[in-house]
């Protein structure tokens, strides 16, 4: 046996139980979208249904308003993340290249701003939103998101920042060019990396968030996945649990294979920063 | 050139992320600091000033004191052991296996359904009679009648600390991964030509390498599992008999349950300071085991 | 009275020019923010009926339904008042009324409600949302709880007649355990929304109440009779195990699927059997007797807040659309409710329902939710009191006691 194999059928040995938790809610999201209605409540439970119910993901699409509620969901998440990046990106320049005073007091600043969750100060932001007529508009979360994820989003980026060499900038301002022209032209293509995990990070968040969506929207065509599909469980005197498996499947497999698609890009950014 | 000290144009650069966070997070503070110091009524109309009143009512009250409790408990339990786990998975998929890419995507596929999702799926497996995991013990033989795994503390709890876990190791992993793929391949080379043991070479050479991730990933999830709400919240909204609540929990129901906002904005302060001082503590630690390090 | 006619032409005048203008400005329209709370996924379909026909009867008016779970309603709530952007019409429990009125939220309605329009409702039913002689809300869904119980689970067991008092439930419940083949006797609810309930019915037969003199009356001695009767229920395995695991969903399934024998539940029930369990051979009861007859009756309310700018639309909306004949049948009948209003008692559709008389016939002994300020607290604190004891951790007199005294201090804040 390679050492190769050996070693593959340790690690699968080791890393089994954890891929069968992991696993698991995929399973029990399937096992209960696929059932009929009338064998949710079956005892003993099963695993199989008696036959496939497709039509529990057409009833569920049209039940729950899925195809709007992910557009949404899209929206908000994506322009949450733009703005985030927007914002910080300036300010992890400013951490990882220049020199100033302050610099250890904003870093501070960064990591109180971070121990903030939205939880904590709903109200607060509600009130906030309200005095800015921003209730029920998704402008509200995606301000409130990108301020939440802006500590974050500064702290990983500056790191990467800094691990891009400093000549490579010098020498194009030795070819004339201002600063300004070398940060856009030479430094951020060479971040553009970072910028991707960042701001995959920052979207997963905004993507999850459900306290403050909760707390702002107002109108159901405007509300995101996550909150449309708690609308189906929370406190209904009836819950149909293979609607809300339907959709909760539907919601997590699209992430499921940008993430497989991504992971190679994901570690690689997180760790090219670091390379020499 | 770059090494004079610059401070106009860095204030003009991080001009827009003070202005959002100041405006977006430090308005909420203030009102919840001025709300904590008023008696204010669950429509969040302002009375009479009350002093310290709201953070006496909440030293009075034994719930509070088993959450706070029970909020560390949650947050060691879970940040050890999404770090306990994470680091051998992490240093697992640094290696080359096959099946690699599939692992990958395994170890962070808990990330792609969002919380509030994770723990509504775990809810309904979890059902004594008809949710999946007993479905799975019944035909393996294991349970012969139906268990109500959320039904005491003594279990429900502990689930729900795995289940914090197994939603914390994607980040955790995916930031230890990275720090452990920037460690240049000639290092280790090295150490094997010198013959080091595998275990050796993890204790003096990868964890030393590691450390910088692993601070960050220890503190962005404490700060994270301090403040997690949706799993507790869904799983058993902090029942039975109080026993799961965690602050956060508490103080949702503080806020909106009860509508003792002025109580619950005390108790918002009260959280915040302890990650205050958890972080103080943190960048202390840090700052001197940098300067032993330099 | 006078002025409030003068008000309604003033207004219809008014917006007679409004929709004369229509064309010119028919962004212009008067927005009516309506907060609907998720009965079942059928709820927001109904209320868009509502909708449809008061947008058709009133072009320059743009009704806006939101649909909001229970488990968030008071939170949707508390941050819209709170931040001063109140809808113009919700619904919520009628237990929470208290809070709502004496802060001020809540519209008086007495002036807007003709003599014609009140008398079209039941009594009982409009009653719970009247603070000290003033009108605060229009009962919106209305229930009385009763017994269902199995009748082939019974006739296995052995028992011919549903049992009528808690001395008989128990016979019965262990008379299922032996012959029932796996089922259970009672279904008990442990955890969640309305735990508290389920043991209240216990209480109250016993001769208990929720408040007397303004003090809590959970550890009163039928209290502790009641929480006695309900530990020993679930020590002598005569309800599902571990009933701290079931919430009222859970409880209600095991009878769906005939695995409980008998439970406490209201109308709603009935209708989920008809679509999920159309062979069940079920019947309905009246909750068991131990020295008197009680239910809980309970009603959600509909309501105006006074920050409204458009209380008339709003009103007109409630009494033309809301509470129109057809969409008050299609909703009770739909959403499984008791009906509010004599109209729809007498539709056929409630007229000929022989079981749902096991509900009406109980309202004369309905004990509906005392208006106390601190419900949800007081009432969590009684759950939480409850769960202990169900688990075994606290003894009934001891732990009651201590919760009683915790109500004490909420209810005379």
């Amino acid at each position: 046996m390679s050492r190769k194999l050996k070693r593959s059928i340790l690690f699968w040995l080791v890393l089994g139980p954890f891929a069968v938790v992991a696993l698991f809610p995929y399973a029990v999201m399937l096992s209960t979208a696929l059932k009929p209605g009338d064998e949710i409540f079956v005892f003993p439970p099963t695993w199989l249904p008696s036959r496939l119910a497709f039509e529990n993901f057409v009833e569920m699409w049209s039940a729950t308003g899925f195809g709007t509620a992910l557009l949404n969901s899209l929206l908000i998440a994506t322009a949450g993340t733009v703005l985030s990046l927007l914002v910080a990106i300036p300010a992890a320049y400013a951490l990882a290249r220049l020199r100033w005073h302050g610099q250890g007091l904003y870093r501070q600043f960064l990591l109180v701003a971070q121990m903030l969750s939205p939880i904590v100060l709903v109200i607060g932001i509600f009130r906030l939103m309200a005095a800015m007529g921003l209730v029920d508009s998704q402008w509200a979360l995606v301000l409130a998101y990108a301020a939440f994820n802006l500590a974050f989003a500064t702290w990983m980026m500056s790191s990467y920042f800094r691990t891009i060499p400093k000549e490579i900038e010098e020498a194009a301002w030795i070819d004339g060019a201002t600063r300004m022209q070398s940060l856009v032209r030479v430094f951020l293509p060479l971040a553009l990396p970072a910028l991707a995990v960042t701001g995959i990070f920052t979207f997963i968040n905004c993507w999850n968030e459900f306290v403050l969506a909760l707390t702002i929207l107002r109108s159901n065509e405007k509300y995101p996945l996550t909150l449309q599909i708690f609308t189906l469980v929370g406190g209904a005197y009836k819950i149909n649990w293979h609607h809300v498996m339907a959709a909760t499947f539907a919601a997590t497999v699209p992430v499921a294979v940008v993430f497989a698609l991504l992971q190679r890009a994901l570690v690689r950014g997180l760790s090219l920063g670091s390379v020499k | 050139m770059l090494d004079r000290t610059r401070t106009l144009p860095a204030l003009l650069l991080i001009l827009p992320s003070l202005a959002l966070s100041l405006w977006i997070i430090g308005y909420p503070i203030y009102d919840v600091v001025y709300t904590s110091l008023h008696e204010v009524n669950r429509f969040g109309r302002v009375r009479d000033f009350a002093g310290l009143a709201n953070f006496a009512k909440l030293f009075a009250d034994p719930i509070f004191f088993a959450s706070l409790w029970r909020t560390v408990l949650w947050t060691v339990t879970v940040v050890g052991g999404a770090i306990l786990l994470s680091v051998p998975i992490a240093v697992m998929l640094n290696e080359d296996f096959y099946g690699r890419g599939i692992a990958r995507v395994i170890v962070m596929l808990p990330w792609a359904i969002s919380l509030a999702m994770t723990a509504i799926v775990w809810r309904w497996s979890l059902n004594g009679q008809y949710g999946m995991i007993n479905a799975t013990l019944f035909q393996l033989g294991i349970l012969d009648g139906p268990v109500e795994w959320l039904a005491s503390f003594d279990t429900a709890f502990p689930i729900e600390i795995a289940i914090g876990i197994l939603v914390s190791i994607p980040f955790t992993a995916t930031v230890l991964l990275g720090g452990l793929s920037s460690i240049p391949a000639d290092v280790y080379e090295a150490a094997t030509i010198d013959g080091a043991t595998g275990w050796q070479r993890f204790r003096w050479m990868t964890l030393p390498l590691m450390k910088p991730f692993l601070q960050i990933a220890i503190v962005l999830n404490v700060i994270n599992v301090f403040n997690s709400f949706p799993i507790i919240w869904v799983l058993t909204q902090g029942e039975p008999a109080n026993s799961t609540d965690i602050l956060v929990t508490y103080l949702y129901k503080l806020a909106f349950r009860y509508g003792r906002l002025d109580t619950a904005a005390a108790m918002s302060l009260i959280m915040f300071a302890i990650l205050l001082v958890f972080t103080a503590a943190y960048i202390v630690l840090a700052r001197r085991s940098e300067e032993k390090g330099a | 009275m006078l002025n409030r006619r003068l008000a309604m032409l003033a207004s219809g005048v008014a917006l007679a020019a409004l929709s004369a203008l229509g064309s010119a400005q028919a962004q212009e329209k008067t927005e009516i923010r309506v907060i609907v709370a998720h009965y079942s996924d059928q709820t927001m379909g109904i209320f868009g009926g509502m909708e449809a026909d008061f947008e058709a009867a009133h072009p320059d008016v743009d009704i806006k339904l939101e649909d909001v779970s229970w488990d968030n309603l008071q939170q949707r709530l508390t941050t819209d008042i709170a931040g001063g952007t109140p809808p113009d019409i919700a619904i919520i429990g009628t237990r929470w009324l208290l809070d709502y009125a004496a802060n001020d939220i809540a519209e008086p309605l007495d002036d807007y409600m003709t003599p014609e329009f009140k008398a079209k409702f039941i009594e009982a039913f409009l009653e719970p949302s009247v603070i000290d002689g003033v009108t605060y809300g229009l009962p919106v869904a209305a229930s009385a709880r009763a017994m269902y119980y199995n009748k082939d689970l019974l006739k296995k067991a052995g028992i011919a007649e549903p049992p009528a008092t808690w001395d008989e439930l128990v016979a019965a419940a262990t008379a299922v355990k032996e012959k029932g083949e796996g089922a259970y006797g009672f279904g008990m609810q442990g955890k969640e929304i309305e735990t508290d309930i389920y043991w209240y019915y216990a209480l109250w037969a016993h001769g208990g109440e929720l408040v007397q003199d303004g003090k809590s009356g959970i550890a009163s001695e039928a209290g502790v009779k009641a929480a006695n009767l309900y530990k020993s229920l679930i020590d002598q395995g005569l309800t599902q195990p571990s009933p701290t695991g079931s919430n009222r969903q859970d409880m209600e399934s095991l009878f769906k699927q005939g695995r409980a024998a008998m439970v406490l539940s209201g109308p709603w029930l009935r209708g989920q059997i008809k679509t999920e369990a159309p062979d069940l051979n079920y019947g309905l009861a009246a909750i068991p007797k131990g020295t008197v007859q009680a239910t809980y009756g309970v009603t959600d309310t509909i309501m105006i807040f006074k920050d409204s700018e458009n209380k008339e639309v709003a009103w007109q909306f409630l009494e033309e659309a809301a509470f129109s004949d057809k969409n008050r049948i299609a909703f009770s009948e739909k959403e499984g409710f008791l009906p509010v209003m004599k109209a729809e008692a007498a539709a056929p559709e409630f007229a000929d329902d022989e079981e749902l008389k096991a509900f009406t016939g109980m309202l004369p002994y309905a004990k509906f939710a005392p208006l106390i300020p601190n419900w949800e607290a007081a009432s969590d604190t009684a759950s939480a009191a409850l769960q202990q004891i169900y688990q075994g951790q606290a003894e009934p007199e001891a732990a009651l006691t201590e919760a009683a005294a915790k109500i004490d201090e909420l209810i005379q804040q």
